[in-house]
């Protein structure tokens, strides 16, 4: 015991000793919660592996406080090494011009690392043929389900349904039971309506996806998304659909689903470990399944969703160096493995998803395994690839504006239109505010 | 003239006033200015990048349709929140000023939901009027067997959200009232109650013309408040949904700031704002002076 405090003491010494020199990175994220925790021990393991650097991390808020005070943190000349930007700001974090490129720092002997990300990642967020930020939480929407309401429904709980057509049967069948006051939830965001946009094979801007060039038209007046609309309203009509009233309000989605008023949820495959110990403490069966997709259209398959990490520009030589030794290590394999393991979210290298294999942790955990069939299955295309808009965050709100009109009984093809052109409005104004 | 005996020198007290100023200037006058100068551009990411619009940002403002429907509903929302926390404030106190046992306790619990931040009071009324699970349409469901979709209609929506601004700022005027009521003469109001006036007159033509100043006063505040406070109601509530109908400009103006990076729109606003608020105020003290007895 005595030894053992004698060398702790040394150990912090040495600790002192060499804190004058260590190089001090800031990183900035959007995670609140166990996932706070979690990435705090992981750069605890980092600090103490590293001894030259020392990287201090923050709890930002929002996804979107965590892009403004990065932001407003460049222009005042005090950048945060790294920040973790969600994926639908790619194209504003390229245009603020306050990020480095990455894949032209990454040292050679590293490379491999970039060549290691599954293919639906590598697919999103190269961006004009490199990586511009290192992929990290990257998400799909998946269908859990209540198999205890399923039974009782009389449903087979081994066959979640499949398209929009055997949700809206499935959802007959629980209503005429009385199975579950609500058949299904999911939060009223327009995430889920580019995935169904994807899953269609569609677009949802100009040249290709904004991936070609520079997006300057939002296709929201289109047959990909009317046909998305009009099943959701026919199931808020039926009373099938419910939702706390809010937009984006994933908590309340969730506790409509884990307090078993909803018999289904359609929501991101990051909330599997918590939805798995949310089922435990409920005392309901668990299941999970492929996102629902429109009848008759061929399963092209889902956006990857989530956030990356970037590099700010601007700092020595010195500092940028130990940032991208913390980024690439924050995201190698073993990380993954831990990362994906600890939240659900995706294990975005190669050699990560073979460890879960050699580990067995797919045939053990299959909640798990239809998150990650569904993203392996997604074919590589444009649609897949996720669109590039600018705007993007102020498109979603024009897109969940008119899902709302409509349920309160605005004509869809009419909604669409208005929607279209607010869009296509916001978009000019933001490519004109970047001088494009 | 002996008014500036007290200071010898003609600078000591600008010296004595200049860190007032200083604070003035920079947090105030400053910031005014800047948002003045930044509603005149586009701007991209906070200030990366400018460009010179003129008026443009305030012709948009103008003729978007969206625009005219959050300036319509910050007018309903403030025009009735002002009026029933005003004049449920003012009933509650006349109810509370009377001579009754436990008439502290009730005051007491009056002045309660002022005390509460306004983000605690929205996750509350969350809560409570949460659609399926919250407690509101639990009890309306057993008893009346209804469950209004309080969020989802846009009208219950922005009923529910003066409601909790309502609710939230009736403390506020019933403490402001409540010390009016007990600073006024009592004689005048004895010898009304001599000369055989009924309670109803006693309140219309004494008590009431009585507490004018505070009215006035009242009226100025529950304003700022009611464009100013909403920010938190909203936020947490409704995000301004469904489909903008309770968005308010207070919470526009965050969304295109912050949200959308249209800083140059977000200032545009915010002057607009600024310049109703001014006007108002100066209305409502016109409108005061000419009609409120300030006694003495």
């Amino acid at each position: 015991m005595k030894r053992l405090a004698t060398v702790i003491g040394l150990s912090a010494l040495l600790g002192f000793a060499f804190a004058a020199e260590k190089v001090q990175i800031t990183f900035w994220h959007a995670f609140g919660g166990g996932r706070k925790a979690f990435i705090e021990r992981a750069v605890e393991d980092f600090n103490f592996m590293h001894p030259g650097i020392e990287v201090k991390v923050e709890y930002k808020g929002s996804y979107r406080d965590t892009l403004n005070a990065a932001i407003l943190a460049a222009k005042q000349g005090n950048a945060p090494h790294i920040v973790q930007i969600f994926e639908v700001g790619s194209q504003m974090a390229i245009d603020s011009g306050i990020f480095v490129p990455i894949e032209d720092y990454v040292p050679a002997d590293l490379k491999f690392q970039l060549d290691d990300y599954i293919k639906p990642v590598a697919n999103y967020y190269r961006i004009g043929g490199k990586f511009n930020s290192i992929p990290w939480n990257s998400s799909n929407p998946i269908l859990y389900y209540n198999k205890d309401i399923f039974k009782k429904a009389g449903l087979d709980p081994e066959n979640p349904p499949k398209t929009f057509g055997e949700v809206m049967k499935a959802c007959e069948q629980i209503e005429a039971t009385k199975a579950a006051p609500k058949c299904i939830t999911w939060p009223l965001h327009s995430w889920f309506v580019e995935q169904w946009i994807a899953e269609q094979g569609a677009l949802l801007a100009n040249n290709e996806n904004g991936r070609a060039a520079r997006a300057t038209n939002v296709y929201i007046d289109s047959e990909a998304m009317k046909r998305i609309v009009t099943w959701w309203k026919d199931l808020y009509d039926k009373g099938y659909y419910a939702y706390s009233g809010k937009p984006e309000d994933w908590d309340g989605a969730n506790q409509l689903f884990v307090s078993q008023q909803a018999a289904m949820e359609i929501t991101s495959t990051s909330d599997v470990t918590f939805m798995q110990t949310a089922s435990y403490e409920n005392g309901f069966e668990l299941g999970t399944g492929f996102l629902p997709v429109p009848d008759g259209i061929e399963r092209n398959g889902t956006v990857v969703g989530g956030a990356s990490l970037w590099l700010t520009k601007g700092h020595p030589q010195k500092e940028q160096e130990a940032a991208l030794t913390f980024l690439l290590w924050f995201t190698n394999t073993e990380n993954m493995v831990r990362w994906h393991k600890g939240t659900g979210y995706f294990p975005v290298l190669n050699t990560s998803v073979k460890v879960l294999e050699w580990q067995n942790w797919f045939e053990r955990n299959p909640a798990y395994r239809a998150a990650f069939d569904q993203l392996l299955q997604s074919k590589a295309n444009r649609a897949t690839q996720g669109a590039l808009i600018g705007p993007f965050p102020e498109i979603r709100t024009i897109i969940e504006n008119m899902i709302q009109e409509v349920f309160q009984g605005k004509d869809i093809d009419k909604a669409l239109k208005d929607a279209d052109a607010k869009a296509d409005k916001a978009l000019q104004q933001y490519n004109a505010s970047v001088g494009k | 003239m002996d008014t500036h005996a007290a200071y010898k020198s003609r600078w000591l007290p600008w010296v004595l006033l200049a860190p007032t100023f200083v604070i003035l200037l920079v947090f105030l006058y400053y910031p005014t200015f800047e948002t003045f100068i930044l509603s005149l551009y586009r701007v991209a990411f906070f200030g990366l990048s400018k460009q010179f619009v003129g008026f443009g940002n305030y012709k948009e403002i103008f003729t978007n349709p969206e625009y005219l429907q959050i300036f319509w509903n910050t007018a309903i929302f403030a025009f009735l929140v002002v009026l029933l926390s005003m004049s449920v404030g003012l009933g509650l106190s006349v109810l509370a000023n009377q001579k009754i046992r436990g008439r502290g306790f009730y005051r007491l619990m009056l002045i309660w939901p002022y005390a509460l931040s306004p983000a605690v009071a929205g996750v509350i009324f969350l809560f409570l009027f949460n659609e399926q699970s919250g407690i509101v349409n639990y009890l309306l469901g057993i008893t009346l067997g209804i469950t209004p979709n309080w969020l989802t209609d846009p009208v219950l929506a922005m009923a529910l959200l003066i409601f909790v601004a309502v609710w939230k700022n009736v403390g506020y005027n019933v403490v402001f009232y409540i010390a009016g009521l007990q600073n006024l003469p009592g004689e005048v109001l004895e010898a009304a109650l001599i000369d055989g006036a009924t309670p109803w007159q006693r309140f219309w033509k004494i008590t009431f013309p009585l507490l004018g100043p505070m009215t006035i006063f009242l009226l100025i505040m529950n304003t700022i408040y009611a464009f100013f406070d909403a920010f938190a109601f909203v936020d947490l509530l409704t995000k301004g949904g469904p489909s903008n109908a309770t968005n308010l400009l207070i919470y526009n103006i965050y969304r295109d700031g912050f949200e959308y990076y249209k800083t140059g729109l977000a200032a545009a606003q915010s002057v607009i704002l600024f310049v109703a608020v001014v006007i108002l105020t100066i209305i409502q003290l016109r409108f005061g002076e000419s009609r409120t007895h300030y006694g003495g």
